[in-house]
């Protein structure tokens, strides 16, 4: 999977919670999910959990304490999913 | 240090459906989860543990400088509905919680002391921030006063310590 793709995809599943449309139309992988898409915090779950289900993968405390921005999920998802893979 | 943070319950149940399966394993130890399932009204439990977490992180994230989403870490000890503690990572925080006008609002603080010395800040006063930490600026002695602010759906607070 191309990181294009992962950022589309993952724009999907913020889009319900997003706050802040102008931080969300440019949204990059610095784009941070509370300051700048103003996403409420405990949707912040809501969008874990999204991703788990979309990717069948499994988020623990240690990745999920890191994902406040775009290219932290990215990571994360990439990683998952490879483990998963392997 | 001090930290608040105000849940508006209407607009709580809009964007979040708590009963979402997993949703309480993300945020809540088993103790927490407990607690909300044996209590009368869950709602109302699911959000006065949140608001509570919410708080003390603020102050912990000003004391430490460390940001993440770790809410399981934040374990909250219920004392009863308005008094409890936040403990994370060998610190721990004392919190005051308020249940009204459809609204649960937690103002949490290193000290059990300083619950005495919150006041309220004007809503119009100008608000900066620094590292996503904000303050404010005496306009008489130019000296910043650091501050704690919260906002959802119709309610707003705002708070700093007297000295």
């Amino acid at each position: 999977m191309n990181k294009e793709q992962t950022i589309e995809e993952l724009k999907n599943i913020v889009k319900p919670y997003i706050q802040n449309q102008e931080a969300f139309d440019g949204l990059t992988e610095d784009t941070d999910f509370i300051n700048d898409l103003k996403i409420n915090s405990a949707n912040l779950v809501d969008v874990i959990l999204d991703i788990e289900e979309k990717y069948d993968i499994v988020i623990d405390n240690e990745a999920m304490e890191r994902m406040v921005n775009v290219k932290a999920a990215m990571e994360i998802i990439e990683n998952k999913l490879s483990e998963k893979n392997s | 240090m001090i930290g608040n943070d105000i849940v508006d319950l209407a607009l709580a149940r809009k964007e979040s459906n708590w009963q979402r399966n997993r949703f309480l394993d993300k945020i809540f130890t088993k103790n927490e989860q407990q607690m909300i399932l044996n209590d009368a009204n869950p709602e109302i439990m699911v959000w006065n543990l949140w608001s509570r977490k919410e708080a003390a992180y603020k102050i912990y994230n000003r004391e430490t400088g460390i940001r993440g989403f770790f809410p399981l870490q934040l374990e909250c000890f219920y004392e009863n509905g308005t008094l409890g503690t936040v403990s994370i990572r060998g610190k721990t925080y004392f919190t005051q919680s308020k249940i009204e006008n459809d609204s649960i609002y937690t103002i949490a603080v290193v000290e059990k002391e300083y619950f005495k010395k919150i006041k309220s800040i004007n809503p119009a006063v100008k608000i900066l921030k620094k590292n996503g930490i904000p303050f404010t600026i005496d306009c008489n002695s130019k000296i910043e006063k650091p501050v704690s602010i919260t906002n959802h759906g119709r309610f707003w607070e705002g708070i700093t310590l007297l000295d």
